[in-house]
């Protein structure tokens, strides 16, 4: 109590209130995010005090919009979101096996064990489940062309849980489609080469893939067309406006003339720079029915417009940086920094170049470019709220693709999996362990049928039937899932539910950490110390 | 055209924001009033530089702040994220859920109750004739609890950003580490970066960026992780920054803990802010006890020390929108228009000094009445708005901006421009104050107007005009927005060695706690995200910045 002492503000919980508090932290957030698991969950409509909506059925959006204040919480979801960070998905599989975990151990603790041992019987189970899900993932051939199919079935299965499925089937040809467009052999796969646009506008299946770019903003000038076939596209990142070089190179003006004469000089220069551009136009474009258009990073001002749209230019200032790279792997050719070498070898090809406007926003399409590998999913919704849920799922519908691909397997998903790896640790880890470490295999076994229970709980089942029938199924030796609709076993396979393995793998690895510090903790001091990362 | 993008961060920002905004929105309103004063009709200012013009999805135009706002979750009280011209078709039915067929749970926060001022904004309360102005003064001295409270301006869909998943109440959100860590997931910064492109974008010449941030906790972190991504984005465009604190973050820390990391926080904050950006004026005092009689300001509310800030940032950025000079306006309505480069690069100087003092003067004393009872006094009636502020009386190199927005000349008369620059120069002249070099004048004849949402923090002496009448009683309630149309405010940006003591002590302090073998705040730096050559590099720029102020390191400074 020596604290105390320290900090007469400090209040300190002793060991059992300590362990009871953060169980019950533990158990509070499963409830909140259980509701949500699975193709059968429910999607929650949060409505902020100025009527704000916010729709989602994601688990690490759910975390972040709650405000969480219990320490305990806090930690748990910083690590929940963490696992979504890193691999995509499993937010609220890992919050309900961090919580399920707790739950089984504060039976134990209740029947007088101590929490060491439950740590240490973790410890040994979580190994042995991660051997077990090496020897029990499906492995999947990627090489040149990868099994479509085998993608196919791994997006649908997470996009299922976030939307309803025409939708989510819709997508699922998208976002497998995307990903293959811009994988290129031999590299790791860049996410972020396929731009994700928003238009709001009618309704959600309008969402589509567009093999090109589409850039948030349009031309500055009337003249310029809007609408061109043919073009080379010029990706640039050099300052077309007039700068007060004053201000950097700290020069004082004398009198009213010479800063005219600055002024001028100045201008001469971008107008030079212009002139550059509109040369290398006049080369490859006079004579043929080809167009020319300049996407810049940085500012082109009126009168470097006036110039270029008089030369029939189309152009584009302050594209997103991200853009130019994604431009050079749609288009072709290389985004230059100067104007000095311009040559033909520079410009990139689209066989369209159009604006679209809606209200005050303008959208450019830069389409029928050759060999993209770089690519927009364009969605359409009808208000913020829809547009911003649909882009949550296709974050990690895109995420779990690449997963597949990078981790070369996938894992039986509807619970297979799970019911699977609780036979192996009770038939062949338990009696391995020493003592009542025993106590904790089996606590950790327990913990894992959370995720079938859940899923038949959330589909208005009889959690209890479903779970008896799924381990008949798996001590006859077949594996099973369930079928959320009627509740009886089927096989994953056949229906092609599969989850990504190193979402799995890393649900196994972080939940037992947790909860294994979490059960240990001995003392809770509340000083006005802040909750920093956990380790 | 000169455009400005205006970027607040934090809640006591927005504040400030919430006010200078009103002010905006009253000269707009004043323009365009055939009874109101025609001096706000010619008011010579264009506010295109800092609104834009829009199209919703209506169909309607609108006009709107170039505006992005950063808060917490749930700062933003009544008013919508997305503001109130785009309208959203989005209904809080539950049962118009697009993307989902299975079961919907509605989770709705208590909404929020707007207060009669706000009610008088929207509809709903404008038929009441039992409430008066009066009563809607009163409801916002009495109570207000987001800085939307007082807010009469329409705001753009992109201009509000709520930070969400900061992982920590409020009062923990106090250190520049969780700031910026709530920033390094990279979605925030993504979708920041997209809307100031957005307003970027359409601009033909941005002039710079105007930015005001809560520097006192969490939200220093946030703007500087976001300034870094713009001065990389846009390396040319200038970025004033006012680094503004309210007088509660200046209560005694409790421990020696949260000393050592508040002094931290001070020092790393203003190392990072002033790195990405052009020229910093710290603002906020712990008491605004010093600006009476000419003002009672109460320092337990932010609604009125914000006011006072507000002004003097309103009256600052008035030079930044004067329309060209043409022969005939330029001399009578204003003069001395300037932009936010050559602003930062007088105030730089031969020293290349980038921390400013921001003084002012409200309502500023009437031209005849401080000429003749105190020959120069009208540069005596300055407040500084910042702490740790030496003295620069012997400072050769001191370079200074001064900006007067209509000024008065006797009683109700205003004065001209010709007689404020008179009499401002006459104080030069006298060589009653060593005369800056360069030093610059604005001058601009519109006051600044009292829009109905100000608080009511001018002494019961004072007209409607801003002035102080000497006859009246001294004593009596304060006068609000009812009783006063309009004051006059002279501020002055000033760069000189009184900023010294400001930077030095962060400097000793960075050194002391962070930086010297076993220092108790080094752990701490660590888990604010800082590695040990980061900190040693903060600890360079401030040292340099501090080496400016040193005559017999000028030579050495000027070789790099």
């Amino acid at each position: 109590m020596s604290i105390r002492v320290l900090n007469p503000n400090a209040e300190v919980l002793n060991k059992s209130a300590a362990l009871h508090m953060t169980i019950n932290a533990a158990k509070g957030l499963q409830d909140v995010l259980k509701s949500n698991l699975g193709p059968k969950g429910t999607i929650k409509m949060l409505v902020g005090g100025a009527g704000d909506i916010k729709l989602t059925k994601d688990g690490n959006t759910l975390l972040k919009e709650m405000q969480i204040q219990n320490p305990t919480a806090i930690m748990i979801a910083r690590t929940a979101v963490a696992q979504d960070d890193s691999s995509g998905d499993g937010t609220t599989s890992t919050v309900l096996f961090i919580g399920e975990l707790m739950k089984q151990s504060e039976r134990c603790i209740d029947e007088g064990t101590h929490p060491r041992f439950l740590v240490d019987g973790f410890e040994i189970a979580k190994r042995a489940t991660l051997e077990f899900l090496e020897k029990f993932k499906t492995p999947v051939v990627i090489g040149d062309t990868p099994d479509k199919e085998i993608l196919k079935m791994v997006a649908r299965t997470t996009l299922r849980t976030k939307l309803y499925e025409v939708l989510a089937d819709q997508l699922t040809d998208i976002i497998v489609n995307a990903v293959l467009c811009i994988r290129k052999p031999e590299e790791a796969i860049d996410l972020f080469m396929v731009e994700i646009m928003h238009m709001r506008h009618k309704f959600d299946v309008d969402t589509r893939l567009v093999e090109g770019l589409v850039l948030d903003h349009g031309s500055r000038h009337p003249d310029m067309k809007r609408r061109a076939e043919n073009c080379y596209i010029l990706t640039c990142n050099v300052s077309l406006e007039y700068d007060k070089s004053e201000i950097n190179a700290g020069f004082f003006y004398s009198n009213a003339e010479q800063r005219e004469k600055m002024v001028a000089a100045e201008r001469r220069q971008v107008d030079q720079r212009v002139m550059k551009i509109i040369e290398l136009k006049e080369k490859v474009c006079s004579g043929t029915d080809k167009n020319f258009v300049v996407i810049n990073q940085k500012g082109i001002d009126p009168p470097s417009l006036d110039l270029l749209a008089r030369a029939g230019i189309i152009a584009l200032r302050r594209a997103k940086r991200r853009n130019m790279e994604r431009l050079v792997l749609a288009c072709g050719g290389e985004a230059v920094n100067s104007v000095d070498d311009l040559t033909e070898d520079c410009l990139g090809w689209a066989g369209l170049v159009y604006e679209h406007v809606l209200g005050e926003e303008k959208y450019t399409f830069v389409e029928q470019v050759k060999n993209p590998l770089s690519c927009t999913i364009l969605i359409k919704g009808p208000n913020d709220h829809t547009i911003a849920q649909i882009k949550d799922a296709v974050r990690d519908g895109l995420r779990s693709v690449k997963n597949t691909i990078e981790d070369e397997a996938v894992v039986l998903g509807a619970g297979a999996f799970e019911v699977a790896a609780r036979k192996h640790l009770l038939d062949n880890v338990k009696r391995t362990a020493k003592g009542r470490a025993q106590l904790g295999v089996e606590a950790f076994a327990d913990a894992l049928l959370v995720i079938p229970k859940t899923l038949a709980e959330n589909s208005g089942l009889d959690t209890q039937d479903v779970i008896v029938s799924l381990q008949n199924e798996h001590d006859q030796g077949t594996v099973a899932g369930l079928n959320h609709h009627t509740g009886d076993p089927i096989d994953p396979q056949m229906e092609g539910i599969f989850d990504n393995y190193s979402v799995k793998r890393q649900i196994i690895n972080s939940g037992p950490v947790i909860a294994s510090q979490l059960l240990l903790v001995d003392e809770v001091i509340r000083a006005g110390r802040n909750m920093r990362k956990p380790a | 055209m000169r455009e400005i993008v205006t970027i607040q961060v934090g809640d006591f920002a927005n504040y400030i924001g919430s006010h200078f905004w009103n002010f905006q929105d009253e000269l707009l309103g004043l323009a365009e009033d055939d009874t109101a004063d025609p001096i706000f009709k010619n008011n010579c200012m264009d506010m295109d530089v800092l609104y834009r013009t829009g199209l919703s999805h209506q169909g309607a135009y609108t006009y709107c702040p170039r505006l992005i706002s950063i808060g917490s979750q749930g700062s933003l009280g009544t008013l919508s994220s997305s503001g109130s011209l785009y309208g959203d078709s989005s209904s809080s039915d539950a049962s118009d859920t697009l993307t989902w067929k299975g079961a919907v749970t509605k989770l709705a926060e208590k909404p929020h109750e707007k207060n009669l001022f706000l009610k008088s904004l929207s509809e709903e309360g404008e038929d009441d004739p039992n409430i008066e102005d009066k009563d809607r003064v009163q409801c916002l001295e009495r109570d207000v609890k987001f800085w939307s409270d007082f807010s009469k301006v329409h705001f753009h869909s992109k201009s509000l950003y709520e930070l969400n998943g900061t992982w920590t109440d409020f009062q923990n959100f106090d250190n520049f580490g969780v700031g910026k860590e709530v920033l390094s997931g990279g979605f925030h910064m993504e979708e920041l970066n997209d809307r100031l492109r957005f307003f970027v974008e359409e601009c033909d010449h941005v002039q710079g960026i105007q930015c005001m941030v809560d520097d006192s906790g969490g939200f220093s972190g946030v703007a500087s992780e976001f300034l870094e991504n713009i001065a990389d984005d846009y390396t040319n465009i200038p970025v004033l920054l006012y680094s503004v604190r309210d007088t509660f973050s200046y209560t005694d820390a409790t421990n020696q803990r949260k000393l050592i990391a508040r002094s931290l926080h001070d020092a790393v904050s203003l190392s990072k802010l002033s790195t990405y950006s052009s020229l910093i004026v710290p603002v906020g005092l712990p008491s605004l006890g010093g600006l009476a009689p000419s003002l009672c300001v109460r320092d337990e509310k932010n609604f009125h020390s914000s006011a006072v800030y507000a002004s003097a940032i309103h009256s600052i950025s008035a030079p930044f929108r004067f329309k060209p000079a043409g022969p005939i306006s330029s001399t009578t309505y204003a003069a001395g228009s300037l932009d936010i480069g050559e602003i930062i690069h007088i105030l730089a100087g031969q020293r290349q000094n980038m921390v400013a003092i921001l003084d002012v003067s409200m309502p500023a004393p009437s031209l005849s009445v401080s000429d003749k009872a105190n020959p120069g006094g009208i540069l005596n009636s300055f407040h500084a708005l910042g702490t740790e502020i030496g003295d620069d009386s012997e400072d050769l190199y001191m370079d200074e901006s001064l900006i007067f927005n209509g000024a008065l000349y006797s009683g109700a008369d205003r004065a001209s421009v010709s007689q404020v620059k008179d009499s401002i120069c006459n104080v030069y002249d006298k060589g009653l104050r060593p005369k800056p070099r360069p030093s610059h004048l604005s001058i601009s004849l519109t006051p600044i107007p009292i829009p109905l949402p100000f608080p009511s923090i001018f002494p019961t002496s004072t007209s409607r005009r801003g002035e102080i009448l000497a006859d009246q009683p001294l004593v009596g309630p304060p006068k609000g927005s009812l009783e006063v149309e309009s004051v006059p405010v002279m501020t002055r940006l000033r760069s000189s060695i009184a900023i010294k003591p400001f930077i030095e002590s962060r400097y000793n302090n960075l050194l002391r706690h962070g930086m010297l073998r076993g220092a108790k705040g080094a752990d701490l730096l660590r888990d604010w995200g800082f590695g040990k050559d980061e900190v040693d590099d903060m600890g360079e720029y401030l040292s340099k910045m501090l080496r400016i102020f040193n005559p017999s390191s000028e030579m050495t400074s000027d070789s790099d």
